[in-house]
């Protein structure tokens, strides 16, 4: 059940796991992968305040940690739907919080992002239909004025669809089909031109001002915490600069709508590949972003205690991703940090740590 | 701008704009401020500024530079407050400072003030340096001013005129003369002892009182508990430098730290009566002149917590001193807070907690989520159950356990109630609905009862919804 603590190093996004939105405090942001045979399991750094990660079977989980209701539910949630992707695990985070399992405040911005993301699919599968249609000369007045959304539009739309699929030469079934299936894989990173960034797009911008904030305040605080903060700055910023790179390739690539229809077998599948890096790259870091948002409010000393819950959870690069070797690295922050730490309360005296959920909750309810 | 009076004899200022002015974003409040400022003296501007000082105090704009601002800026931590629970130690009321200012215009050397005023007019707001070098040389010609029309002859006069032979006015503006003699140590102690209010004392803060006692010391040993007011005043718990106090070396004044530490300590107690005698069941009052103000269960608890800590680390630190009379004023002051957390928390808990949950409705159909309330009561429950750590301090573990298992009996009956209604919720969003209800009576029992008891009626809620049936 409990394989001891091990050293940390993974090799891929895939081996270190997609991170949790429990709202139990020793097991939030904890990662969840498929190890061996394929069986669920759980990483949870440092019980003790100590270096390692001990790695539990998942459902072995609610026997050793005392959870919060929420936490059962989503646990058996992601029993369920066997997710371990951070796209699958996002979205029984959704659900269990929309549920209300983590407060009035939470179900709604998880209702809000559950929309959101249903605006964003339409917005998304609207601007490609627009993409196909310029590619292959087929731009029409008419079928943007009469708008996507009504019978006139939709006939338009389908009208202007088919002729596209000829001049792709292809049926318009298997247009159609592949339409589906790109918007489905772009609407979280959204288009280049899209009005509203993807989901993904945002948190990188996000990730842009989380960096900054901490840059500055190692800058503008004396505080043991100091050197904490500029680390986690410069894992900001690497992962910002591989983030950029694959955002800007992602882009490219459906700009050029045409060939990826046309040569789709290769092409789908690099793009699905650069929107799944995205998505493992920003995996974990809305709840740091939200987390170091709601501890604007509070004084210095509250803030250094942030930054260092913030560094346990901090979603180091895999090894294979990064060029430089953050897990490494942290030990050294580690040995200052390990002196400033907030105890984890509920895991010593088995009690729950109300306000410890509060402020995850409140998290929660910032950054869905 | 002109007053007019109204049906009930009271004069209606700047009609309108006082509410208004609660109500606008931050950015047009303060161009609001700045404009008003420009006017000042106008009475119906003083009125409207008395109004929004609620709004000033939590928005803090840079106010326009004023010399009557300045003069004020050593002893400004220790000016009483205007609302809450929290009273500075050894506080100065605002009354005085119209006094005082009078005092040093009158008597003081008025070709500096005049020199002084002009420069303090042309400073940018919050230009702080500038604003304390004005202070170097004003603030300890003021205090010469004041003492000298204390205790000169000369002086009198203005004084009677002045304080209406107010004793208690008349000490408060000899302690204001203390506070200006010491108004360059004092400026750079709050820039060490920043943000305001410390949560914690840590050995850098202890270093600068030290060494501001020190300098203070050496211009007079009287003038250094008028420093360790100032320090006190900007920590969130006063009583906690009653704690250091023995060991800082005090240079100079060494042989009267005993003497400073007793009046210290008296003041803490003193103060923490003064503080628990606004307290009532069911809230606080602002002064005694003024009716109490409801307070939520979540604010009663951190009011009482900050409270009990204080007595709790003056009683420890005093215990030495032996005298009973402390031992029993304290007491009282813990008798004030358990009445107050009882009255907040403890008897309304059954309106705050247990009625967030819906009773059935006789038609089957699930009543509307209402999460306003759910909100609420998540808050009492939280309160109710930070309740625990002050329970035996206060006395209050049998009626705080009788409180808890009544909520959890409570909430039990009607999750279970709600739980035999949910089969007839048909279809799907009322099915939504009536599973939400049943998660939030879920999320209060776990709070007010622990999530072991609560997993059992996860269970039931799982068992009946079928939402992980295969896996059950």
């Amino acid at each position: 059940m409990l394989k001891g603590a091990i050293e940390y190093a993974p090799s891929t996004f895939e081996e270190r796991g997609a991170a949790v939105a429990f709202t139990t405090p020793l097991l939030s942001q904890t990662r969840v992968r498929r190890g061996e045979r394929s069986k669920l399991e759980v990483l949870i750094p440092s019980l003790s305040q100590g270096m390692g990660i001990y790695v539990v079977a998942w459902k072995a989980v609610p026997d050793m940690v005392s959870m919060t209701m929420h936490d059962r539910y989503l646990h058996d949630l992601i029993v369920k739907e066997e997710a371990c992707s951070p796209h699958e695990i996002r979205r029984a985070t959704l659900r269990a919080a929309r549920r209300g399992l983590a407060g009035p405040k939470a179900a709604q911005a998880a209702r809000l992002a559950l929309d959101e993301d249903e605006e964003q699919g339409t917005l998304t599968h609207y601007l490609l239909i627009l993409s196909i249609l310029k590619a292959v000369g087929l731009e029409s007045p008419e079928m943007l004025k009469a708008g996507i959304d009504t019978d006139e539009g939709q006939r338009l739309t389908r009208q202007l669809m088919t002729r596209a699929a000829e001049s792709l030469r292809m049926d318009a079934t298997l247009l159609y089909a592949r339409l589906a299936d790109i918007a489905a894989v772009t609407a979280p990173v959204g288009l280049a031109h899209s009005p509203r960034p993807g989901r993904l797009t945002r948190g990188l911008n996000g990730l842009k001002d989380f960096r900054d904030s901490m840059t500055g305040w190692a800058r503008d605080v004396p505080s043991d915490a100091a050197p904490v903060a500029e680390f986690c700055a410069e894992v900001a910023q690497h992962t910002i600069a591989i983030g950029d790179k694959v955002l800007g390739d992602f882009h490219r690539r459906l700009d050029a709508i045409g060939p990826l229809m046309r040569d789709w077998d290769d092409a789908f599948i690099r793009v699905r590949t650069q929107a799944a890096r995205m998505a493992w790259l920003l995996d974990g870091w809305s709840h740091i972003t939200g987390a170091w948002e709601v501890a604007q409010a509070e004084d210095h000393q509250q803030q250094a205690a942030a930054i260092n819950d913030l560094f346990r959870i901090l979603p180091l690069l895999p090894r294979r991703e990064a060029t430089r070797d953050f897990v490494e690295d942290s030990k050294q922050v580690k040995q200052a940090h390990r002196r400033s730490v907030r105890m984890l309360e509920d895991w010593r005296t088995g009690q729950m740590d109300i306000d410890a959920i509060r402020r995850i909750e409140t998290v929660k309810a910032r950054a869905p | 701008m002109t007053g007019r009076a109204t049906e009930g004899g009271k004069t209606d200022h700047l009609p309108g704009l006082e509410s208004r002015l609660f109500d606008i974003p931050e950015d047009k409040f303060i161009e609001v401020v700045r404009l008003l400022e420009r006017v000042r003296d106008h009475p119906d501007v003083r009125q409207t500024f008395a109004a929004i000082r609620p709004r000033l105090v939590q928005v803090r704009p840079n106010r326009r530079p004023t010399l009557k601002r300045v003069l004020c800026m050593p002893f400004e931590d220790v000016l009483e407050s205007f609302s809450g629970v929290d009273v500075p130690l050894g506080r100065i009321e605002r009354r005085v400072i119209d006094p005082v200012w009078r005092l040093v215009t009158e008597c003081g050397d008025t070709a500096l003030i005049d020199q002084l005023d002009r420069q303090a007019q042309e400073t940018a707001p919050g230009n702080l340096n500038a604003l304390r070098n004005i202070g170097r040389r004003l603030w300890p010609m003021a205090a010469k001013a004041i003492r000298g029309a204390v205790e000169q002859d000369s002086g009198r006069q203005a004084l009677r005129r002045v304080l209406h032979g107010d004793d208690e006015m008349q000490r408060q503006v000899l302690d204001v003369a203390a506070f200006l003699e010491i108004g360059l140590t004092v400026e750079s102690l709050k820039d060490a002892l920043a943000p305001k209010p410390l949560p914690a004392l840590d050995d850098r803060h202890v270093d600068a009182i030290e060494q501001a006692a020190q300098a203070v010391a050496r211009q007079s040993s009287g003038l250094v508990y008028y420093l360790l007011l100032v320090a006190a005043s900007r920590m969130e718990n006063p009583a906690d430098l009653l704690t250091v106090v023995n060991d800082l070396d005090f240079g100079k004044a060494r042989r009267e730290q005993p003497v400073i530490f007793a009046q210290l300590s008296g003041l803490v107690v003193t103060n923490l009566e003064e503080r628990s005698a606004r307290l009532d069941g069911h809230g606080y009052s602002a002064g005694p002149d003024r009716a109490a103000v409801a307070v939520a269960p979540e604010e009663a608890v951190a009011i009482a917590e900050r409270l009990v800590a204080s007595v709790d680390t003056t009683s420890a630190v005093m215990d030495f001193l032996a005298d009973p009379v402390y031992r029993g004023r304290l007491d009282a002051v813990k008798v004030a807070v358990r009445t107050m957390v009882a009255g907040t928390v403890l008897d309304t808990a059954s309106a705050g907690i247990l009625t967030a949950v819906p009773a059935p409705a006789g038609s089957g159909r699930p009543i509307p989520v209402n999460e306003d309330a759910q909100e609420a009561a998540e808050d009492h429950a939280r309160a109710l159950r930070r309740c625990e750590g002050l329970a035996e301090a206060l006395g209050l573990q049998e009626p705080l356990k009788d409180a808890m298992a009544s909520m959890e009996k409570g909430l039990l009956a009607r999750a279970h109630a709600l739980l035999a209604q949910y089969p007839k919720a048909a279809d799907p969003e009322d099915a939504e609905t009536a599973e939400i209800n049943l998660f939030y009576a879920l999320r209060l029992l776990e709070l007010v009862a622990g999530p072991a008891k609560a997993d059992q009626f996860r269970t039931a809620i799982m068992a009946a919804t079928g939402e992980f049936a295969e896996e059950e």
